[in-house]
Order: C-alpha cells, then sequence, then structure tokens
C-alpha cells in the first residue's frame, strides 16, 4: 500500500513543524508557567513595592516640609520689647511671602534659669535671652550677635530649625527697612535691579515618575521576553537531540532551513504570547498602581501618548520577540541535551539584559544606530515614545525613523540567526558528536589540526577586552601604547590560546609560501599594491561620507599618529604603525580566526561566511565606529587573499603595505591634506585629487590582477 | 528471484575526521541492495559502519564517495525525493513524549503533504494495523517501550513509503515485543516492501530475513541467506547464523575478507 504524497508547499512543512512543536510547548509546564505565571506575578509584586515605597518616601517629604508650630521663649529685660518685633513681623509678613515659614510663633516669657530644662523636656522649641538694651542696639547700625538654643533631641528638630531661621531672616530684613528709613533713604534702596523676562520660555518637559519607571520596566519587559523563548528554544532542538527525536524530523521531505523556519515559527509564536501577557500585565499592574500612587507624584501622561507609546512598543518588540526566538535557537542547536542548551543559554540572557540597559544611558538616541541593535534599540524606541528617551514625545517622525530602523535591523538580524541555526544544524560533527565533547572545565584539549570556531572567536573576544580595561591605564605616548595594544590585546592571547589549544600551527597560520617561487611574487607584489590603493580609496571614501563630521577620538587619534611620524625617526614609527599591526593582527584575524571558521574542506558558502566573521571581528577590533565600514572591506580583502592563495604572507604584505602609506605619503607630498590623509582624519572640506583616486584604483585592479596570476598561473614541472 | 531493487548502495564510503584531525574510515565502498518484499538484515559489531550506512541512506549524513538510490532517487542529488520513498527509524525510538501516537502520525502525515481530508483515515486505518487503539490519544511518554518501537514504526509508514529502514528496532524490546513488532515487519514486507534493519540479536532475525549483509570495519565481509552464510563460512561445520557471524569477523582478522 502507497500513499502518494502530494508535493508539499513552501511553507506547508514549516507551517507542520510549528504546529507539532507549538502542541509539545502547550504541554510543557515549564513553558507555560515562564509565558503565563511569570508575567502576570513579576510586574504586581514589583509596581506593590514601588508603589509602596514611593508613598512612604512622600509622607516622608511631607512630614518633612510641613508648617510647624515653634514654642519660643524669651528671658532677659528686653523680652517685652524683642517679643514686641518678632509680633511686628509675624503680623506684616504677606502669606505669598511666606515660603518655608512655620505655621506659628508662640512667643513666651521663661526664666532664664529655666529655660535650658524648658528645652531639656521640649516644652519650649527655642530660647533667646534678650539681654538689655538688645532692642536698642538692633535699632541702631551695628550687628548684633543673638544666641538662639534649640531643643536638641526633637525628631523635628532639623525642621523647625529651618523655618525658625527663614522666620528670623524676615525679622532681620524688616529691621534692615527700618534702619534705611530711619536714615532718610527710599526703600528701594534695597532693590537696585528688578529683573523681567518679556519671552516666555517652555517649561522642561515634566519628568515624573512614570517616565522614571518606564525604562527600568522595558528593560524588565525585555528580558521577560526573551524568557518566554527560553524553555522552547531549548526543547525545539537540543530537547529534540536529547530525546532522539531529531533524526526523525532531519528526514522529513523538507530543506534544513523550512525545517529551522518551521521551529522558528513555534517559538517565536510563545515568544508573542509571553510579549502579549507581559503587556496586559504591566497594563492592568500600571492602572492598580495609579490608585496606590500618591497625588501629585503621577504627572498626567496624554491619552494619545500612552496609545502611541503602547502601539510603537508592541511592534518594536515583536521585532524583539523575533531577534529572541532566533538567539535562543542559534545559540542552542550546537547542545546535545536540554541541561547544555541551559547552561549556554542562561549567560546569553543575563548579557541581553545588559545590552538592553545601555538604552537608559544618557545621550543615546532612538533614530539613530541605537535604533538597530537588538535588544537595546527596541528599549530606546518605546521610551521615546513614552516620552521617556532624548526625543520629545511630540516628535512622532523620529520615534518612526526608530522604529523603523529597529524593524529592519531585526528582520536582518533574525534571518542571519536562523541561516547560522541551519548552518549549524547541518554541521554532521554537532549533530552526532558524542559524549567525549564533554569534560572537565580546565581540561587541556587534545592536539587538533585546525582551532574549532569557538576558539577562533575567543582571542577576538579575549583581545577586545583587554582593549576595554587598557583604555584606563594605556599610555597616551604611542611609542608605549601601540606595543603594548599589540601585545595585550593581540599576542597574548593568541599566544595562550595556541599554547592551549594544541593544533597545527603550520595550519593554522596558513604558514606556507604560495605555491612556486614565480607566484609567489606575483602575490606578494599584488598584494602590496591592492594594500596601498586600498589606503588611498579608504581615505576617500571616509572623506566623502564623513568629511568633516569626525568623532573627538578619531581626530584625537589623528593628531597622535601624527606627532608620532613627525617627532620619531621613520623606522620606528613604521615598525609600530605599519610592521608590528600586519605582523600581529595577520596572525590572530586572517590566521588563527580565518582558518577555526574556515574548517577542513570548507564549502564557498562557508568559505564566504568565514571572510565576512573574521572582516567583522577585524573591523570591530578597531573600535572606532567611523573606520569601521573601512576596516570591514579591508579585513574582506585581507581574507580573500588567504583564501585564496592558502597563504598568510601575502596579507602581511598587504596590511603592511596599506598601514605604510602614511609615511610614504607623508615623505614625498607633505601639505596640510597630506598630513590629514596621512594621519587618517579630515580638514573642512577636504578632497582627494582625481589622479590620486585614479592611481589607487589603478594599484588595486593591477594588484588584484596579479594576485589572480599567483592563484591560476601553472606551476613549472616538479616545482609542487 | 526478487524484482528490481528498490534500495541499491554503491560503493558507499564515509570519512570523518577527528578531532586530532587524523581521518576516520567509518565506512570503506560498501555496496548492496535490497528488493521490493525482501528484508535484508544488516548485522556487524558496534563500529563496524551499520549506523552510518543507515544515516547516509536515510540523507542524514553526506557520503564521502560513492552513492545510493532509493526507489530511483538518489541521495546525492534528490534528499528530499529519498526521504519521501523512504521509512527510517533511528536506534533511538524517536517518538515525542508529550504528543499521542495519533498527533504523531499526523503530523508527520502534514509534513509529508498528506491531504488534511484523508489524513484521518490514514491515521486510524495505521493506528488498527499496529495495534495502538486503544492507547491512540495517550501522550506517547506513558506508553510501554514496545508501543513506542510500534509509534516510531507508524510514524515511518504514514506516507507509506516502499522502502524501509530500521536501526536496532528490537534493541528496548523484551522477548514478547520484538517478536510483535518482527512479525508486523514480515507483514510489512508481504505487502511489497523493501525492509533493511540492523540489530545485534541475530537469534531473532535468524529466520525472518531472506538475505544478510555482515560488515567490519566498514566494509562488507560476506553476504547471502541464512543457509548460504553458514555452508560458505563454516566449511560445512553445524552452526547457526551467529557462528558464522563470527566466522565472518573473525575471518577479517586473520586475513582479510572472505
Amino acid at each position: 500500500m502507497s500513499h502518494k504524497a502530494s508535493s508539499p508547499a513552501r511553507f506547508h512543512a514549516a507551517l507542520a513543524i510549528a504546529r507539532r512543536d507549538l502542541l509539545e510547548f502547550m504541554r510543557d509546564h515549564r513553558t507555560l508557567v515562564v509565558t503565563l505565571l511569570l508575567p502576570m506575578v513579576t510586574y504586581p509584586i514589583l509596581a506593590l513595592a514601588t508603589a509602596l515605597g514611593l508613598r512612604t518616601a512622600s509622607e516622608e517629604i511631607d512630614a518633612r516640609t510641613a508648617p510647624a508650630e515653634i514654642r519660643l521663649g524669651l528671658s532677659g529685660a528686653d523680652a517685652p520689647r524683642f517679643a514686641a518685633i518678632l509680633q511686628r513681623t509675624l503680623a506684616d509678613t504677606a502669606a505669598s511671602a511666606r515660603i518655608g515659614w512655620p505655621a506659628d510663633v508662640v512667643i513666651g516669657s521663661v526664666e532664664a534659669t529655666e529655660a535650658p530644662s524648658l528645652l531639656e523636656r521640649g516644652e519650649i522649641d527655642a530660647w533667646i535671652d534678650a539681654a538689655p538694651g538688645l532692642a536698642a542696639d538692633l535699632a541702631a547700625s551695628g550687628t548684633v550677635e543673638l544666641p538662639v538654643r534649640m531643643a536638641i533631641g526633637n525628631r523635628a528638630g532639623h525642621l523647625i530649625r529651618e523655618q525658625f531661621e527663614t522666620f528670623m531672616r524676615s525679622v532681620a530684613r524688616d529691621l534692615t527697612r527700618q534702619r534705611i528709613g530711619e536714615a532718610g533713604l527710599p526703600a528701594t534702596v534695597l532693590n537696585p535691579l528688578a529683573l523681567t523676562f518679556p519671552d516666555e520660555v517652555a517649561p522642561p518637559p515634566a519628568q515624573n515618575v512614570i517616565s522614571t519607571l518606564a525604562g527600568g520596566v522595558l528593560v524588565l519587559l525585555t528580558v521577560l521576553t526573551l524568557t518566554g523563548a527560553f524553555y522552547p528554544a531549548i526543547d525545539a532542538i537540543a530537547g529534540e537531540k536529547e530525546r532522539g527525536t531529531i533524526e526523525t524530523l532531519l528526514i522529513a521531505p523538507c530543506s534544513l532551513a523550512q525545517l529551522v523556519f518551521g521551529k522558528f515559527l513555534a517559538v517565536f509564536a510563545i515568544t508573542l504570547a509571553t510579549l502579549a501577557v507581559n503587556v496586559v500585565s504591566i497594563t492592568a499592574t500600571a492602572a492598580v498602581c495609579m490608585r496606590f500612587l500618591p497625588q501629585g507624584i503621577v504627572a498626567h501622561v496624554p491619552g494619545e501618548t500612552v496609545l502611541l507609546a503602547a502601539g510603537v512598543t508592541l511592534v518594536a518588540y515583536g521585532g524583539m520577540a523575533a531577534v529572541a526566538a532566533a538567539t535562543c535557537l542559534a545559540v542552542t542547536t550546537a547542545s546535545k541535551s536540554g541541561k547544555e542548551a541551559q547552561n549556554t543559554l542562561t549567560p546569553v540572557i543575563l548579557l541581553v539584559s545588559a545590552v538592553a540597559g545601555t538604552a537608559m544611558l544618557p545621550g543615546m538616541r532612538s533614530d539613530g544606530v541605537l535604533a538597530a541593535l537588538p535588544f537595546a534599540g527596541q528599549v530606546a524606541v518605546a521610551r521615546s515614545a513614552l516620552g521617556a528617551g532624548d526625543i520629545p514625545p511630540a516628535d512622532t517622525p523620529s520615534v518612526a525613523i526608530g522604529l523603523a530602523i529597529s524593524l529592519i535591523s531585526s528582520a536582518v538580524l533574525t534571518w542571519l540567526l536562523l541561516r547560522l541555526t541551519a548552518l549549524t544544524l547541518a554541521d554532521e560533527d554537532v549533530l552526532f558528536r558524542g559524549p567525549d565533547v564533554a569534560g572537565p572545565a580546565l581540561a587541556r584539549p587534545g592536539p587538533r589540526r585546525l582551532p574549532t570556531v569557538i576558539q577562533g572567536l575567543l582571542p577576538i573576544v579575549a583581545g577586545l577586552a583587554g582593549l576595554w580595561y587598557a583604555q584606563g591605564f594605556a599610555p597616551d605616548d604611542l611609542v608605549r601604547a601601540i606595543p603594548l595594544q599589540q601585545l595585550g590585546a593581540v599576542v597574548m592571547p593568541l599566544a595562550a590560546m595556541l599554547w592551549w589549544q594544541r593544533v597545527d600551527r603550520r595550519a593554522a597560520f596558513s604558514l606556507a609560501w604560495p605555491r612556486g617561487p614565480r607566484q609567489s611574487l606575483l602575490a606578494l607584489v599584488g598584494a602590496a599594491l591592492v594594500g596601498s590603493g586600498m589606503f588611498v580609496l579608504g581615505a576617500a571614501a571616509l572623506l566623502a561620507v564623513r568629511g568633516a563630521d569626525i568623532s573627538p577620538e578619531a581626530q584625537a587619534l589623528s593628531g597622535r599618529l601624527l606627532a608620532l611620524m613627525r617627532t620619531q625617526p621613520w623606522w620606528v614609527a613604521w615598525g609600530l604603525m605599519a610592521l608590528m599591526p600586519a605582523v600581529c593582527e595577520e596572525l590572530l584575524f586572517r590566521g588563527w580566526a580565518l582558518a577555526a571558521f574556515l574548517g577542513d574542506d570548507p564549502a564557498p558558502r562557508r568559505r564566504m561566511w568565514a571572510v565576512a566573521a573574521q572582516a567583522t571581528g577585524f573591523a570591530v577590533f578597531h573600535l572606532l565606529p567611523e573606520r569601521m565600514p573601512q576596516t570591514f572591506a579591508m579585513g574582506l580583502v585581507l581574507g580573500a587573499i588567504v583564501v585564496a592563495t592558502r597563504s598568510l604572507l601575502p596579507a602581511i604584505v598587504c596590511h603592511l603595505a596599506h598601514n605604510s602609506m602614511p609615511l610614504v605619503i607623508l615623505a614625498w607630498a607633505g601639505g596640510p591634506a597630506a598630513l590629514d590623509l596621512a594621519a587618517g582624519g579630515a580638514s573642512p572640506g577636504a578632497l582627494l585629487p582625481p589622479e590620486a583616486l585614479l592611481g589607487a584604483a589603478a594599484a588595486v585592479a593591477l594588484g588584484a590582477m596579479l594576485l589572480a596570476l599567483s592563484v591560476h598561473s601553472r606551476l613549472p614541472e616538479g616545482s609542487r | 528471484m526478487f524484482p528490481a531493487p528498490v534500495i541499491e548502495v554503491a560503493e558507499l564510503v564515509k570519512h570523518y575526521r577527528a578531532g586530532d584531525g587524523s581521518v576516520v574510515q567509518a565506512v570503506n565502498g560498501i555496496s548492496l541492495s535490497v528488493a521490493a518484499g525482501e528484508m535484508v538484515g544488516l548485522l556487524g559489531a558496534n563500529g563496524a559502519g551499520k549506523t552510518t550506512t543507515l544515516r547516509m541512506l536515510a540523507t542524514l549524513l553526506r557520503p564521502t564517495a560513492g552513492t545510493a538510490r532509493v526507489a530511483g532517487c538518489d541521495i546525492r542529488t534528490d534528499p528530499v525525493g529519498v526521504r519521501r520513498q523512504l521509512g527510517y527509524v533511528s536506534a533511538t525510538t524517536g517518538v515525542p513524549d508529550r504528543l499521542s501516537p495519533r498527533e504523531i502520525f499526523t503530523s508527520f502525515g502534514l509534513l509529508h503533504g498528506i491531504d488534511a481530508d484523508r489524513l484521518p483515515e490514514r491515521v486510524a486505518s495505521l493506528l488498527e494495523q499496529l495495534d495502538l487503539g486503544t492507547c491512540a490519544d495517550r501522550p506517547a511518554g506513558r506508553l510501554s517501550s514496545g508501543q513506542r518501537q510500534r509509534v516510531s514504526l507508524g510514524r515511518a509508514l504514514v506516507h507509506g513509503p516502499p522502502a524501509l529502514v530500521l536501526d536496532e528496532p528490537t534493541n528496548a524490546l523484551d522477548v514478547v515485543g520484538s517478536r510483535d513488532l518482527l512479525r508486523l515487519l514480515g507483514t510489512l514486507r508481504a505487502e511489497g516492501r523493501a525492509i533493511m534493519l540492523s540489530t545485534h540479536r541475530l537469534h531473532e532475525i535468524e529466520t525472518r530475513c531472506d538475505r544478510f549483509v555482515i560488515v567490519h570495519g566498514g566494509m562488507v565481509v560476506a553476504t547471502g541467506t541464512r543457509d548460504e552464510l553458514v555452508g560458505r563460512l563454516l566449511d560445512g561445520r553445524p552452526g547457526d547464523l551467529e557462528d558464522a557471524f563470527f566466522a565472518a569477523i573473525g575471518g577479517v582478522r586473520e586475513g582479510g575478507a572472505l
């Protein structure tokens, strides 16, 4: 008996897999707890704690600022006259001028001998001994020193003292007016300047508690949304491997991409459901919270702002849910059990929390590059829509731009992550590897020919961390800073990995001449031409795109490089700027990392990914955002050279030629424009002469031709 | 005589690169065929290359060299076509615990593009054929090993493939479960399916398979019916399939293929 199965439509298989996985997920209690219970419990608990905390704080503030009744004891012979002066101020001061004023000042007469004990018992708050002649001295022109004893141990003592001081300053002002009047001067002598501001200035945007809390809630929403993808993603591939069901899916009549897409759809659906439940919980909690919060703390948020914010948040976070689902799938695909996947994914959740938190940093704008950053971009866009970010809420176009950037970035990133998942799943070694992979954390791995992909990434990550931490104490002087940077960020991580991993060094670093002597010569000359031409073309592109819009960091670096070239002998500058980075960075990126990403006998597509991946690492390694496109392009070229020639040497020569160009330009051309070009900076309006561009393009073309010749030309007999 | 082969394996080779860079020759030029209505036993010690061969046949692994065809579809050039013509039961049961047999059959039926209107009928008939009617809606995690193995077989049969490949299907079963499963395979063979199964429990399949292929070190070292193998490998001495098997792999140890 044979059923003739109809050919499944393109998405038919993916939908069938998604349907099957969803059924499974819905029957997993962990998924239901994380999707439904966690959001329903988390926000109310946090909101209750926050609301009660704010309420208590508000009540304390109220208590501390409430007008107090001050009981003032006066002793001494002049007490009645001094009391009259005080009473006059109390009666004459207008209500509008009584800011920080006590509720009342009750003045009573006390004996000087009893006053300290009255203060101690708290029967009076303050005591002044009005010695004989006090009233007369106050009416004269001198300054009278008047000790005021205050009750100590009173909880509101500080408040009473502040309010009493305010009152006594008014008394002093009244006495001043009296003295001026008696001296025959007008009262305006005390007000030589009256400032008026005819133009109205808009008040600053109201920053209320809700706006302040919004950022924190959005970061929490990010983490909980990602948590929604946690268990389904683990279950989807690592769980299938653990249960032994993955093989049955892999022999389904569909492509690996469709299978991964089906899995993604199921995880995405659960993540979206988690997001929806979170948003419902936040909305309901916010409504309840309003009743708990004291009046005045919560400023009025217009209804349209709330609607816009909610809509933008849902759409932006929908994109984030896709990235979250794809991230969790990509991270867990290589794991062979649920536990291993859980251990891998947990640090990723922590990392994402940190990334999402960057959106809260001051100065982060949601309508620029930040919006494209996964997890942080969505927080920034949602904050802007609520008016809590750097963009005012009325600026709807800016919010729309941020939202569009965020969605495009989410779509691209999701696609890339799904491609990565499919590639990982296609790796037979990953799919069927045995339990021997697991071992003690610090066990030195056995010798192998090439580093693994993770091992390829490790020195780059370690190098980046080294660069970051070195910023605090790296010397300004480039003569010391460059060797230290190359040593700490490149040589040491690489040496440590090399010692630990025990790989075949010749294979890992492509340490071989490019075939025969003629081919080697062609390759090295070609690489030098490409490198020198690429420098000029890169500088021209930077000038054309950025012009004078160069960050202060880039300008500072340009200045330091220029100083290095002008103050040091040429061979010192060349060694530091060209030779050292060319050798060290090529060993790391085009040697170790590229070999790790390529693996053994790579397919053409894997070659492409490997070259792009190491070029990305190379670009990020140079830290300055405006230089990244240039360094990325250079990384691509250098990677392609190594793949084509199967040798690192042409790449080193190419890099060397590229980095030597500033010195060459400085020596030959001189002049301010050449100085800028040599240092990689730019003067306003600076452009390269067309002949320089033509020459650079010709050098690149000729170099590429020589490289191609070296790869494709026939070797003489017996030279292999 | 059997009709034209449904499964044809020609000089199949699979080499792995181990972590230290050395090359492991898991399968080294295996050729065999299985005709419609024929059941062939693939025998070999652990590491002989049985599972690797079956995985290549099921398009789970890419061969280093050589090829195989299932109902005319080449595993290299038309893997999706192969998957439509092949039912594969892996060494693990491969049954999701939280789904019921009915849901498992339905989901794989949809995956194979079976018309949604005809699918319930197909699933019901499969449940009946595999004697799973009483537990059709129970989560597979609560089924016995024998029932789970039958679910696994049903999943592989849902699209009605002409060829069936089973990797150690009786491994986790008791004597009764093994007997039931092998009887079921006999029925499927009688329906005209080409069946190839690997196992270490030779006595179970001795009288049930039409032919046997003994592999060792990634190579076929002997092939034939039970009687042919016993007669040829034991040189007329009395013995059974197990004796013939040990003679086959021992022969290799002593001096090359037989």
